[in-house]
């Protein structure tokens, strides 16, 4: 239930909704959405970002958060492990999202033998947190060419076209192959896949299923995993570094087994790096919608094995992430609620945004509210602005946010506030890395035999990632790497080394750069905020 | 939390402990030291990986929940139960003609079911009971519309004393279904136009375009 002092601005909410719903708030000019990121969006704030000065980016800008850990040594104590590897195999797959799960198996449909390690248990990901859907070009005046121009659009015509093509034109067959798994995406009375809009699209593109679409993929795809006989999995399993031969190729990876406390190497022909984002890292203190284990690891091992990153300067806020109640700070509240016409509404209980801009251009409205005072403050002194759901009952009749948004309305059941009859407070959440470590189409990067998928890759979103395509993209290029992956069967992995490694440190040091940090972070260190 | 009662006492993992009110049972671990990964996911309440068991003050009854979502109260009682064993069956579905005549074969368990309502202790608020009944007699749209919510926490095979583990039950029947659905037709025609090539010369002008023309394409196509 909301405090005192919010309840009587969500009388203002009520007492302006009619009048709310008559005026339009027009969309903004290319200059002026430019203008409102430059000033507001936190990709601009120039204080927050620094240039690498060591690696193949050198120069490079990115945030202080990325910055630190690239620029770090390691925990792992080089000279006290045993790089003969316990475990041998064709591909090994790091990381146990959607995109590693995708690549495992696609490379073990090729034959390959697969070693599957992830951090926490398999399917904990930002995958099954994917709540809206996922774009793909089906519907009939839709096409690929009109999903490329709407992602380059949407990424500021930073994103690498060959790859956006690639993305988009994979998406219908990669549709197929999930109903062909038992995927149960939402059909019309027709049968047709249904589709919805969302912002920034030019077409009603996104699939779903129910308001749990990537839970329900996640569910049908480890189910597949366990079908398999080719998939071995290592759960609870981190990788701390990755190796390579002495030609410089990957080779494998030295993995922490939690339970055991003890470290182990993996050797592979291949290896498919597929770990995720960086949201835990909370990037300029931002509360953030990402899972537990999303620290940023595929950037540091990747970087340091001599990979080059693209993009790790633009990350994307999601607009209405969750500001109270306190346990559920940074939890996502879907696009899909803006999209059928819910308001982004300031304390003075007017619209300040057309709630149809993209995620960005939202992003960068709400700060500026809350910045100029226009936003409400939670018990514990953060602010925000009400995202108005009963607005929704109004539009679509009673009984509409229960029905099309089931676990928000559950979610916040559990809180005694019932969001039919309750606006909720949000705040941009840190939600999605842009960038990442710089692939092709087939997924590979710039050192050989090890490819990326998923959020971890970069070069695909641009500057700005629409909703619904980071699910497609870790389909696809899951399935582009898993495939490469497994065409390098007959490489001969040769050695493991860490000599990639001492290579980096040599250069940290003779830039007498002394860093404290530790890298990767593996997981977030935790305070309590609310003493 | 500014405004309420600065703390209050809790039996956390088997101790007795003072902690601050308001923190959900995660964040209490944490708060008190508790070096707790194992259990941990999305922090969401979607992973289903944080199920904990608890008692509240003064009541007899062992209720469950996820550990990220449950805000701690005074006099509770709690540990965490993650990764509760439960059997999978093994299957291909592209062999059966019709997969959901194999679910006997497969989950043999669910037809000893006697409608104890044991798994009734859904932290998303599933009717478990009413699903695995829908199964049994043989109505599985009615089980599969009930489970989209389902984030395979797994507490409902912790208590069913049949060995029935509802939430794999479930899933298969959720697949099956799915693969007996005709193919959708918006689908089936995009992918004959891409297969024919319809986009191709869409795309060859796309190459040609330098970086201003490509803008302007798009401004075009979103009806700027």
């Amino acid at each position: 239930m909301y405090p005192r002092d919010m309840c009587d601005s969500i009388a203002v909410v009520d007492g302006t909704r009619e009048k709310r719903r008559a005026e339009a708030v027009p969309r903004l000019a290319a200059e002026e959405v430019g203008a409102l990121l430059a000033r507001y969006h936190p990709d601009y704030r120039e204080a927050a970002f620094r240039n690498l000065r060591v690696g193949v980016n050198r120069g490079d800008r990115t945030t202080h958060e990325i910055a630190d850990l690239l620029e770090a040594f390691s925990d792992l104590d080089h000279s006290k492990i045993d790089l003969r590897p316990e475990y041998d195999t064709d591909v090994l797959v790091l990381g146990g999202g959607g995109a590693g799960v995708t690549a495992a198996l696609f490379a073990e449909g090729m034959g390959s033998r697969v070693i599957l390690a992830t951090k926490l248990r398999l399917g904990n990901s930002n995958t099954i947190m994917a709540l809206g859907g996922m774009q793909a070009s089906v519907h009939e005046s839709d096409s690929p060419v009109r999903h490329f121009a709407d992602t380059m659009a949407a990424g500021k015509f930073a994103g690498n076209r060959k790859l956006v093509k690639t993305m988009v034109e994979d998406g219908p067959r990669i549709v197929k192959w999930l109903l062909d798994l038992g995927v149960d995406f939402d059909r019309d009375g027709e049968g047709n896949l249904a589709v919805k809009g969302a912002g920034g699209l030019s077409a009603p593109r996104i699939i779903s299923i129910g308001d749990y679409t990537g839970l329900n993929i996640m569910k049908v795809l480890k189910d597949q995993i366990r079908q398999v006989d080719g998939i071995d999995v290592l759960e609870f399993s981190p990788a701390v570094e990755l190796t390579t031969n002495e030609f410089g190729e990957c080779n494998g990876a030295v993995l922490y087994d939690l339970g055991r406390k003890r470290h182990f190497v993996v050797r592979a022909r291949a290896v498919v790096l597929a770990t995720g984002g960086s949201g835990r890292l909370h990037m300029q203190g931002f509360p953030t919608s990402n899972n537990f284990g999303a620290t940023g690891d595929a950037l540091v091992l990747a970087y340091r094995a001599g990979a080059r990153l693209e993009g790790v300067d633009s990350f994307q806020y999601h607009p209405t992430g969750i500001m109270f109640p306190e346990h559920m700070v940074g939890v996502l509240v879907t696009e899909a609620v803006r999209s059928l016409g819910a308001h982004l509404v300031n304390a003075k209980g007017e619209r300040f945004v057309n709630e149809l801009e993209t995620r960005d251009a939202c992003a960068a409205a709400i700060i500026r509210e809350c910045g100029r005072g226009s936003g409400v403050r939670t018990p514990s002194g953060a602010a925000g602005v009400w995202l108005d759901t009963p607005l929704l009952e109004e539009i679509h009749g009673p009984g509409f946010l229960k029905g099309r948004f089931p676990s928000l309305y559950r979610h916040f059941m559990r809180v005694r506030i019932n969001i039919s009859k309750r606006p909720l407070l949000v705040y941009p959440t840190l939600h999605y890395q842009n960038g990442g470590i710089l692939i092709d189409e087939k997924g590979e990067t710039t050192v050989k035999n090890l490819f990326t998928a998923g959020e971890a890759a970069g070069g695909i979103h641009g500057r700005n990632r629409a909703m619904g395509n980071s699910l497609l993209d870790i389909f696809v290029f899951g399935r582009r790497a898993g495939l490469a992956a497994a065409k390098r069967k007959y490489n001969e992995p040769g050695n493991v080394t860490l000599n990639h490694l001492y290579r980096y440190y040599d250069r940290l040091k003779s830039l007498r750069i002394s860093s404290t940090a530790k890298s990767p972070t593996l997981f977030p260190e935790f305070i309590v905020t609310k003493l | 939390m500014p405004g309420d009662d600065a703390s209050i006492t809790v039996e956390l993992e088997g101790r007795k402990i003072r902690i601050p009110a308001g923190l959900t049972v995660i964040e209490a671990l944490w708060d008190t030291g508790h070096d707790v990964k194992r259990g941990i996911g999305c922090l969401s309440g979607l992973c289903g990986a944080c199920t904990v068991a608890y008692t509240e003050r003064e009541s007899k009854k062992v209720r469950f929940g996820l550990g990220c979502q449950k805000v701690m109260e005074e006099g509770m009682n709690v540990i965490m139960i993650p990764c509760f064993p439960s059997r999978a069956a093994r299957y291909s579905l592209e062999a059966p003609e019709n997969p959901l005549e194999e679910l006997r074969e497969l989950y043999g368990e669910l037809y000893t079911c006697n409608d104890c309502r044991s798994c009734n202790v859904c932290p998303e608020w599933i009717n478990v009971a009413g699903v695995m009944r829908s199964a049994l007699e043989g109505d599985y749209e009615a089980a599969a519309a009930h489970v989209t919510d389902c984030v395979m926490c797994g507490l409902c095979a912790s208590r069913c004393p049949r060995n029935i583990a509802p939430h794999y039950v479930a899933l298969y029947i959720q697949r099956s279904l799915a693969r007996e659905r005709p193919f959708p037709p918006n689908l089936r025609n995009r992918l004959e136009e891409i297969e024919s090539f319809r986009y191709d010369g869409e795309w060859s002008r796309i190459a040609a375009m330098d970086d201003g023309a490509l803008k302007q394409f798009c401004a075009a196509m979103e009806g700027r």
